[in-house]
């Protein structure tokens, strides 16, 4: 038998280690784009919004001279492994998605920040856990709706979303990387909601603390049945009384919730204290004035007063804010 | 040319040809019998004799030298004042034992915030250790987010490594089923165990935190860390969960940071607004008395955390720290 007849021949020996040669840049190629991809090019997880005609890149939100260590993305029945206790307040307030990414300075690995974007569906939910979280003496951002800076970072409401950051110190410069990311936030992340929250318009301007609505969506001054809940501040001199409003679908709806509230009160060892207006309650809650109001679909009320002069002050301004503004009738 | 090649094919090259398939065949057999997973992917059980109990790391203690409250902004001076006035280290770790350090180390946050132990305080309680004669220190945690982010954000896996800790990451084979006597949650669950499976005396360390679910983080609520699985289900009965942890749990010492506390916004934060200085510091062998003292740094009662009286209840410790007789200091 023939040995050389087994044996390739120099074509096919070329041939063969070619394609060797074109599987193995083929592998190594893959390799290394597989160890630094960007999933953003697959449209997959690391979007803002779960909505298809509103999304960008949460890559494309970095400051300059930094860049994106990493992104996450949480939804509903995981948002707890990133912010553990905190999530029931966000999910029972109608969140859909969570995208979180941290961006570290090319020239100082110290100094990184993450950005939190919370999509909660509307902007009322994004008020609300913008609101109720608010930290006390804070300076509010003049060139936004609903935004206020801290020491350490801005926090702030774009149309759904809830947006805040953590910094990893107080820094200078780290705070000029956030607004710069807060501001390619507000240009190119389309909101597509309504932006107006009318029921903010129904507390009169007069001794108002400005920036200190806040709104409860569920369970307002600890009493379940106590829903959509705007609250604000108005002072006087030293004093602070809290003023609280919810506008129901119906007067009937209205009136329900009015009855509820104050069954409450009394149920948890409020006493009811005398008036002459159905329509009107005030119980002494243990050395606190609560009144409690229905006109048309709206509740309203002062919470928890000491001053019961004041607190009835700020309930008939409210009153007649409504009747200005024609929500309800004058008598 | 192929058809020629065949014809030419020899008896030999045949049977070479054939013996290299016939072992391919069977190392690629052997490796799938191998690799088989004979009972498919595992449900959060095991049978009974596998479940595992967390060894008891308690030491006597009684009235008098059971709880010290420290005052002082300093954590490495007010941690070991309030270690020597209990007695001093010697008394919780004596030389050879393994000691195993439990600090909160939840989030990828940076110490900044206070959501997670402090790096120093950390690093000051595993020196004490060593001092004492301990063979080994480590210090573990299974924390919310990433394990190796959480470790680094915090400055905790650094910290403890230059002190001479070692640094344990959770890994699965960590977790062993447990069930708790009497326990209404804590049934044939996955915990946190290896790590604690051969230590001589177990330290938790805490920081005094708001949480939105639990009205405070603290001792008890440190030691969720311990549990595996989906444990975000407990947070549907919050109070139940810690009130078992502390039943589950018996911690050698435990030490409770007040030093700067996360008054609202807990137990994530995000913000120095969130903190509060308070320098103080409370070293205790009891967790219900430590958490029971330490709520009040939150403006709060004991009565204001079901936890503490369910604990109490079940014999974990007493809310009535005063008849423990505290041994208070300043530094």
């Amino acid at each position: 038998m023939d040995s050389t007849k087994g044996k390739p021949k120099k074509l096919e020996s070329v041939v063969s280690f070619s394609l060797l040669a074109v599987l193995i840049i083929i592998t190594i190629t893959i390799l290394l784009t597989q160890s630094d991809y960007d999933m953003t090019r697959f449209g997959v997880g690391a979007t803002i919004s779960t909505s298809g005609t509103d999304t960008i890149s949460i890559s494309s939100l970095n400051p300059a001279n930094y860049q994106k260590l990493s992104e996450e993305t949480y939804l509903a029945d995981n948002l707890y492994e990133k912010i553990n206790g905190k999530a029931p307040l966000y999910i029972e307030s109608g969140f859909v998605k969570l995208s979180t990414a941290r961006f570290v300075n090319k020239n100082d690995e110290s100094l990184w920040m993450e950005l939190f974007i919370f999509d909660m569906e509307g902007i009322k939910n994004a008020f609300s856990v913008y609101s109720v979280q608010r930290r006390p003496d804070v300076e509010f951002l003049p060139d936004m709706q609903f935004g206020y800076r801290t020491n350490d970072a801005p926090y702030f409401v774009h149309g759904k979303y809830y947006v805040e950051f953590i910094a990893s110190s107080k820094s200078d410069e780290l705070f000029k990387a956030m607004m710069e990311t807060a501001q390619k936030i507000q240009m190119n992340l389309p909101i597509n909601v309504n932006t107006q929250i009318p029921e903010l318009s129904f507390f009169p301007e007069e001794n108002l603390v400005a920036g200190s609505h806040k709104l409860y969506l569920e369970s307002a001054f600890g009493f379940e049945g106590f829903t959509d809940i705007f609250t604000a501040q108005y002072k006087f001199d030293d004093e602070i009384i809290t003023a609280f409003l919810s506008r129901k679908d119906s007067a009937a709806e209205a009136i329900k919730s009015f009855e509820s509230y104050h069954k409450f009160l009394i149920e948890n060892g409020g006493e009811e204290a005398p008036s002459n207006n159905p329509n009107v309650k005030y119980v002494d809650f243990y050395g606190t004035l609560e009144i409690v109001t229905v006109a048309g679909p709206f509740v309203f009320g002062i919470h928890e007063a000491e001053n019961p002069q004041l607190a009835s002050k700020v309930e008939k301004m409210i009153l007649n804010k409504l009747r200005e503004m024609g929500k309800i009738p004058n008598k | 040319m192929t058809e020629q090649k065949d014809k030419n094919l020899g008896r030999r090259q045949f049977l070479t040809r054939t013996g290299k398939a016939a072992i391919s065949i069977a190392a690629a057999g052997t490796l799938s019998f191998l690799l088989y997973d004979t009972k498919g992917p595992s449900r959060y059980s095991a049978k009974s004799k596998d479940l595992v109990t967390l060894p008891d790391f308690s030491i006597p203690h009684k009235a008098g030298d059971t709880i010290s409250i420290v005052e002082g902004p300093d954590r490495k001076q007010t941690v070991a004042k309030a270690i020597e006035l209990l007695g001093g280290i010697e008394r919780f770790v004596r030389q050879g034992e393994m000691v195993a350090i439990k600090p909160n180390v939840a989030f990828a946050s940076p110490p900044m915030l206070g959501a997670t132990a402090q790096p120093e305080l950390v690093a000051q309680v595993v020196t004490l250790c060593y001092k004492a004669g301990a063979a080994q220190v480590i210090v573990t945690d299974n924390p919310i987010n990433d394990p190796a982010s959480c470790f680094t954000l915090s400055g905790i896996g650094k910290a403890a490594s230059q002190a001479g800790a070692k640094v344990i990451l959770p890994r699965e084979y960590h977790f062993r089923h447990t069930s708790l006597e009497g326990g209404k949650l804590i049934k044939n669950w996955p915990v946190f165990y290896k790590p604690f499976e051969n230590v001589d005396k177990l330290i938790g360390i805490a920081p005094v935190k708001h949480h939105a679910r639990a009205g405070a983080s603290m001792t008890m609520k440190n030691f969720y860390g311990l549990l595996g699985g989906r444990r975000n289900i407990f947070h549907q009965d919050i109070n139940t969960i810690i009130a078992e942890l502390a039943m589950m749990v018996k911690p050698t010492l435990v030490i409770l940071d007040g030093t700067e506390v996360m008054m609202t916004n807990g137990p994530t934060g995000g913000s120095v607004s969130d903190l509060k200085r308070a320098n103080t510091l409370f070293a205790s062998c009891d967790m219900v008395a430590a958490d029971s003292f330490g709520c009040s740094l939150l403006n709060l009662k004991s009565a204001d955390l079901p936890y503490l009286a369910k604990a109490e209840a079940a014999g974990a410790g007493t809310t009535d720290y005063q008849a423990l007789k505290p041994k208070m200091g300043t530094v």
